[in-house]
């Protein structure tokens, strides 16, 4: 009788699962680094038609954040500010700058300046500004070092889990509620050794326990 | 195979102007598409056999091939966020705007509250300012937005055929004034809706000053006040009613549906409720006698109910007068019009003792449709009685000197109008049908048209000028006890739109005729000028003005003045099925037919017929078995009716019924109403219009053509016969019976008093050992919402060891049977907040509507046998049923069947006691709703909101995607959901957030370190869409953990019970029972309401006779474990 296989055919069931798994792990690989939000989102920087460089105007001229973003203790929604508010300003300081010039036009004609959108939360989950920030979660949770970016840049994932890890654990993010828009400030829990206490207290006394069912983000 | 399909080329506006002005076939159900989708689609076919499938896996290949490259799909979308040039005052971007406005409607209108998201009004709500009104709203207040928004509304000015600008309006306008000013107006006429505006008041007062010959005529085709003849004749002043439901005991409604089809019907449904609500066994309660020819929501909430045909109501009267003839002195008159009345004497003697014995706290209200006389003697009663003043007032009212369209018509024929200016209304479609208004129309020179709709009067018309809808208007109006309310623009005129009283002002050449300085002007006369200002300012912040209600007259009854409508009143005749007695009513939901075109009120089915996108031609049982379309076969549930009257979807296939008066003929689909007067046969108006838009185009029959000026509200001498044909009537509960099941638990007020807790001795719990065993039954309300006892069950619930409920909140409802009226408010309420669309005639029939909440209707008539389907009483349709509505939503079980079944957790409970449903989860395997007992889970069959409903067959090949005019409508908070999702009731749970988070931000900023931990919400704060708006507060919403709150006060009442609870599903949605109140001396006197009466015939054969369920536990019985 003949031999049907030859005697390296004996190793082929090791070689198909070697392969498979090596070509699993490129796909899984591939898959985590290419479709998740860490890869498709975080360093996102767009140049917007305004090349508006908050390490300026947070860092050096020392606004807070709640100047332009007025809105966003009150609002489900951070505002962007209106062509107006820049003018409060930019009519005195640079005001013939070229590169002000969509600012001056919205500002004249009532045409909004196409801010390109940068964070953003899919249209199934609602998130509200006003409750994280009256409630001592920092801007810089999300948004990163805003006060040092001239451009700005997507740092945070803002996927599901990134959501879930804070609201599982509140107390490791919160700040001193005086300290939100302070984004150079230190978490409770970073202050030294009491700080542990301090954030524990926070959690305590304020009631904070951030929603982990659905209903608290999608409606 | 390849489809070509016909659409209408756009105009060149179209095709130029915004986006939003294309795609009109949304909503759409155009005629001759659903008669091609009929062709191709038969029923029952699950199939899209249109499709092809090689050539749907040819386009879709390439798309799967497109999807792999580069992987485009994981690439952001480059979007923008646009913010304002300059800052808005007031505007914080992402909160909404309320702002006070009014809805009119004829002689009244219902003030308002509109939510504004970034100046796009997408929701309504009564005006709590407005107390008579307690912040409540109609069905068709809520409806109206969609109106708004409605792609079919007239989108330019138009003189002949071709578009004019606004300058070309106003110079015609002032054209018309011109060559009319010196002749003083001979020639022109107007002819308008009523109105109770008192800006236009003062301007049709000048407009006559200045013409004084020209021709003011006003016309309405249906009446919801008391004719002012009747206040005339009887008390010599120009008066109406007001009644104060509240403050009545016992009520006699003389064919009068005041809960709906009145002016004022949500201050008279709300106080009416006020009179009924029992919180506990102490309260008292109020009795309504009705008699009525058809079916109506107010006969629902009889507690005698006398099937009495509307021609006969004068004898009523006239025998419920005579038998009071001890106040009433000159009674005798009305002796002769009572005879031959077919109602035993014991009934009206009855009824006349009662009302006597309560004497200046009852109340006799007879409906607007009836004769002069009618009324005369309800004021008679009520004077008599010394109800004037406690239960109804009398309040001065401005007497219309308004022509009559008879007369217009006449000065037509005539050839003395040479410009007719029609200002709303769409006489061509409902003027009388003996005046022939269309070729009248036809005949004058000039017509000019004022309507929201190029429709069948616009088609007449040579110029039609487009109206600005209410919410794109400055105007005025006055509520139902006159208030003055403002009608307030929520947005510019989307397409243009001028107002009424613009035209007006115009035509009248008033030096300024901007509609907010007219109304100003008619507000602020009162006040001095400095005041004005603050006046006006108020009047818009408030949403009233104080102090303006109509004056409150001195009345008294002038015997001898009122006889003189005794020369015009029928004397009894009978009628029978060779002389039937045609009732025109209005419909309840597209009224007239002004709200035809309204998807969202032709989608929710009639309260009583439960019919939805059309109407039928009522006929009683009897009369239905004497025309010969009487079902056969087993009736006790209609769904399993063998032969004839259903398809094998279980859709009604109606007979096409034929009605002749006096050679005018209408056909439509017959349906058999139980509860109607033997030879009444009930036809609603406000259907089968001819040029509607695409909604309401074709939907329903048209009875305007039965319609003589003579016999308006009621024509006899009608005969009516039924064809072969037939017709399928989205019919959403043909079944009517509740089996002898306990749905809706009933008692009578004197059981009720008797023992308050009955329900549980009602149904299966009174049967089955406590579903949350004895641990559960020793807890107080508030531990058994936090810690889901587990009862006897095997499974463990949710609790603080397992991570169970431990929110702050714990979420419930309580729904009162008692005064839930079945006004459907909540239904419209409920899809105008959480998005829900409309799924069309067709997908109605397969039983695929979307409502979150709906009313359920069962008869009872006390025959069902225990015999199943076998017994006689259950052969056979009841012709004297009682009523009973119970509304349905999400029971927001905490041990839910449906998230048991769910592969992939999609449903599953949050820690505060909702049953949520996560959509981007949801892979739309429908297990959930196949588990659940309630059927309140609504699946998305089709992408409702993407696609056309005439192509939802044609999957990726139709057309696709949303108008930007129908997306202004939806509520930015909640998510509109596609294809393959299920969807249900959520408790509002936006409202739910938004409020939670509202206020814990309002303690954050208030800054006061001792309240940052009272994160739980004040009472009163979240309330769903369907509590605020409902009419008699029948539904209550709160946190059950909080004792004090609304919700658990509404379910520690006694007879508060769970649907279905032996289900150990532990609702907390839960209902309480419905209490009757019939008096013991009435001939019709039942012990037991007829649902309990027909439990216990059910359940007890044997003890049926004695009614009572006794207290000792009984076996259940197999029948009823498998209902």
């Amino acid at each position: 009788m003949s031999k049907l296989f030859p005697k390296s055919a004996n190793k082929l069931p090791l070689q198909i699962v070697i392969y498979l798994a090596v070509l699993g792990s490129i796909a899984t690989a591939a898959v985590t680094y290419y479709m998740t939000p860490k890869y498709t989102r975080v360093g996102y920087a767009p140049v917007q038609p305004v090349p508006f460089s908050h390490a300026k105007h947070v860092g050096e001229v020392g606004l807070d954040c709640r100047y332009c973003h007025n809105a966003v203790d009150q609002s489900y929604h951070s505002n962007i500010p209106t062509a107006q508010t820049c003018m409060n300003c930019h009519s005195i300081v640079k005001k013939d700058s070229p590169l002000l010039a969509p600012v001056r036009e919205s500002y004249e004609k009532g045409t909004p300046v196409p801010w390109v959108w940068i964070h953003t939360t899919p249209d199934y989950a609602y998130f509200n500004h006003s409750i994280h920030v009256n409630r001592g979660v920092s801007c810089v949770e999300c948004h990163g070092k805003v006060n040092e970016m001239d451009t700005v840049t997507h740092m945070q994932p803002l996927s599901m889990s990134f959501c879930l890890d804070c609201h599982k654990d509140p107390a490791a993010k919160l700040r001193d509620p005086k300290d939100v828009f302070n984004l150079d400030s230190k978490r409770l829990v970073d202050q030294g050794p009491e700080g542990a206490a301090k954030a524990a207290k926070f959690v305590h006394d304020w009631k904070v326990m951030p929603p982990q069912s659905c209903s608290g983000c999608h409606r | 195979m390849k489809r070509k399909f016909e659409h209408p080329a756009p105009s060149q506006r179209e095709l130029n102007g915004p986006k939003y002005w294309r795609s009109l076939d949304e909503l759409a159900q155009t005629p001759g598409f659903k008669a091609q989708l009929e062709r191709e689609f038969p029923p029952g076919s699950e199939t899209s056999e249109g499709v092809d499938r090689r050539h749907f896996m040819k386009i879709m290949a390439a798309s799967f091939a497109l999807g792999g490259i580069g992987l485009s799909g994981c690439h952001r979308p480059e979007r923008n966020i646009l913010p304002f040039g300059k800052s808005v005052e007031g505007i914080i971007p992402g909160l909404p705007q309320y702002y006070a406005t009014a809805m009119p409607l004829r002689k009244s209108a219902i003030p308002l509250l509109a939510e504004t998201h970034q100046g796009r009004p997408t929701k309504l709500e009564g005006n709590p300012t407005y107390a008579p009104l307690g912040g409540r709203a109609s069905l068709i207040a809520q409806a109206s937005i969609l109106d708004l928004y409605d792609p079919d509304r007239a989108r330019a000015h138009t003189k002949d055929k071709s578009e004019v600008t606004t300058a070309a309006v106003n110079a015609l306008l002032a054209d018309i004034a011109k060559s009319f000013s010196g002749s003083g107006g001979t020639g022109l006429a107007f002819l308008a809706e009523e109105s109770s505006s008192p800006t236009r008041l003062r301007l049709v007062r000048a407009l006559r000053q200045k013409f004084p010959n020209a021709i003011w005529a006003e016309y309405e085709p249906v009446a919801d006040e008391p004719p002012i003849a009747a206040a005339q004749a009887a008390f010599g002043a120009n008066v109406k009613p007001l009644y104060h439901f509240a403050k009545a005991k016992r009520i006699v409604s003389i064919d009068c549906d005041f809960l709906h089809a009145e002016a004022g019907s949500v201050y008279y449904a709300r106080s009416y409720a006020m009179g009924r609500k029992l919180n506990s066994a102490k309260d008292e309660m109020n009795r309504l006698y009705v008699a009525e020819s058809a079916l109506t929501l107010t006969g629902s909430m009889a507690d005698h109910r006398l099937r009495l045909a509307t021609s006969h109501m004068m004898a009523f009267a006239s025998a419920l007068a005579l038998e009071l003839r001890d106040k009433l002195p000159g009674v005798e008159a009305l002796q002769s019009y009572a005879e031959g009345v077919p109602v035993k004497p014991e009934w009206i003697k009855a009824c006349a003792d009662d009302l006597r014995q309560n004497a200046g706290e009852c109340l006799v209200v007879a409906g607007s449709h009836l004769p002069p006389v009618v009324h005369a003697i309800a004021y008679a009663i009520n004077e008599a009685l010394g109800n004037v003043g406690t239960t109804v007032d009398f309040v001065t009212v401005e007497p219309s000197t308004a022509a009559s369209i008879q007369d217009l018509a006449n000065a037509i024929k005539a050839s003395s109008v040479r410009t007719l200016v029609v200002l709303g209304g769409n006489p061509v479609y409902n003027a009388p049908a003996d005046l022939d208004w269309p070729s009248l129309q036809k005949s004058v020179q000039q017509v000019v048209r004022h309507g929201l709709y190029v429709d069948e009067t616009s088609a007449l018309a040579g110029t039609h000028i487009a109206a600005a809808h209410y919410l794109e208007s400055w105007g005025d109006a006055r509520a139902i006890d006159g208030t003055i309310v403002p009608i307030q623009p929520m947005i510019q005129p989307l397409f243009g739109g001028l107002t009424e009283i613009e035209i007006l002002a115009r035509i009248a050449g008033e030096a300024n005729a901007d509609p907010y300085e007219l109304v100003r002007a008619t507000v602020t006369t009162t006040a001095d000028a400095a005041d004005a200002d603050k006046t006006m300012r108020r009047f818009l912040h408030d949403g009233l003005l104080e102090g303006t209600a109509y004056a409150k007259a001195q009345v008294s009854f002038n015997a001898r003045n009122a006889a003189a409508l005794l020369r015009n009143a029928p004397k009894f005749t009978a009628i029978d099925k060779n002389n039937v007695e045609i009732r025109f009513t209005f419909d309840h939901k597209v009224d007239d037919g002004r709200f035809a075109n309204n998807g969202w009120v032709q989608e929710v089915s009639d309260p009583i017929t439960k019919i939805a996108w059309d109407n039928a031609i009522l006929v009683s049982p009897a009369f239905a078995r004497e025309l010969g379309v009487y079902p056969t076969g087993s009736l006790l549930q209609v769904a399993r009716v063998e032969e004839g009257e259903l398809d094998s979807l279980a859709r009604e296939q109606a007979h096409i019924g034929e009605i002749v008066i006096g050679g005018r003929k209408i056909r439509g689909p017959i349906h058999i109403q139980p509860g109607l007067a033997t030879y009444t046969v009930v036809v609603t108006l406000g259907y089968g219009r001819s040029q509607a838009g695409h909604v309401g185009t074709n939907a329903g029959y048209n009875a305007y053509p039965l319609r003589t000026s003579d016999a308006m509200y009621v024509a006899t001498g009608a005969k009516l016969t039924s064809t072969e044909e037939r017709y399928a009537l989205a019919n959403t509960q043909a079944h009517w019976s509740m089996e002898g099941r306990d749905l809706v638990r009933e008692a009578n007020y004197e059981e009720y008093r008797e023992n308050p807790g009955f329900v549980r001795e009602v149904g299966m719990e009174a049967e089955t050992p406590s579903t949350i065993g004895k641990v559960g039954e020793a807890m107080t309300p508030q531990q058994r919402a936090a810690e889901i006892p587990r009862g006897n069950s095997l499974y463990s619930t949710p609790n603080a060891q397992n991570g169970g409920f431990d929110g702050v909140h714990q979420w419930g409802m309580s729904i009162d049977l008692n005064t839930c009226i079945g006004c459907n408010a909540c239904v419209i309420a409920c899809q105008a907040e959480n998005n829900i669309p409309i799924v069309g005639k067709e997908q109605s029939l397969r039983g695929r509507q979307m409502h979150w909440i709906r009313i359920d209707r069962y008869y009872s008539d006390g025959e069902i046998d225990a015999a199943a389907f076998g017994g006689e009483g259950n052969k056979k349709l009841p012709e004297d049923p009682q009523i009973s509505l119970q509304p349905v939503n999400c029971q927001q079980c905490e041990l839910a069947p449906c998230e048991m079944v769910c592969p992939v957790n999609a449903t599953v409970h949050d820690n505060e006691g909702l049953n949520v449903m996560a959509y981007n989860r949801c892979i739309g395997t429908r297990y959930c709703a196949n588990n659940c007992p309630y059927k309140v889970r609504r699946f998305n069959y089709f992408d409702w909101n993407q696609r056309q409903l005439d192509s939802l067959y044609l999957g990726p090949l139709g057309p696709h995607g949303m108008p930007e005019l129908v997306k202004m409508v939806k509520n930015p908070e909640v998510t509109v959901r596609m294809r393959g999702v299920m969807e249900k009731c959520t408790y509002c749970v936006q409202r739910i957030e938004n409020g939670k988070i509202r206020h814990k931000v309002k303690m954050a900023q208030d800054g006061n370190p001792a309240d940052m931990g009272k994160v739980a919400v004040p009472d009163g704060t979240i309330v769903p869409a369907c509590a605020q708006t409902c009419p008699v507060d029948a539904i209550v919403f709160g946190n059950i953990l909080d004792p004090e709150s609304q919700v658990s006060k509404a379910k520690q009442r006694e007879q508060e019970y769970q649907l279905l609870g032996y289900l150990n599903t532990r609702p907390r949605t839960t209902y309480s029972a419905r209490i009757r109140n019939p008096n013991p001396k009435m001939p019709d006197y039942a012990k037991q309401p007829l649902s309990r009466l027909e439990h216990s015939r059910k359940n007890e054969p044997e003890g049926a006779e004695e009614g009572g369920h006794g207290a000792e536990p009984h076996a259940a019985e197999p029948t009823e474990a498998k209902g």
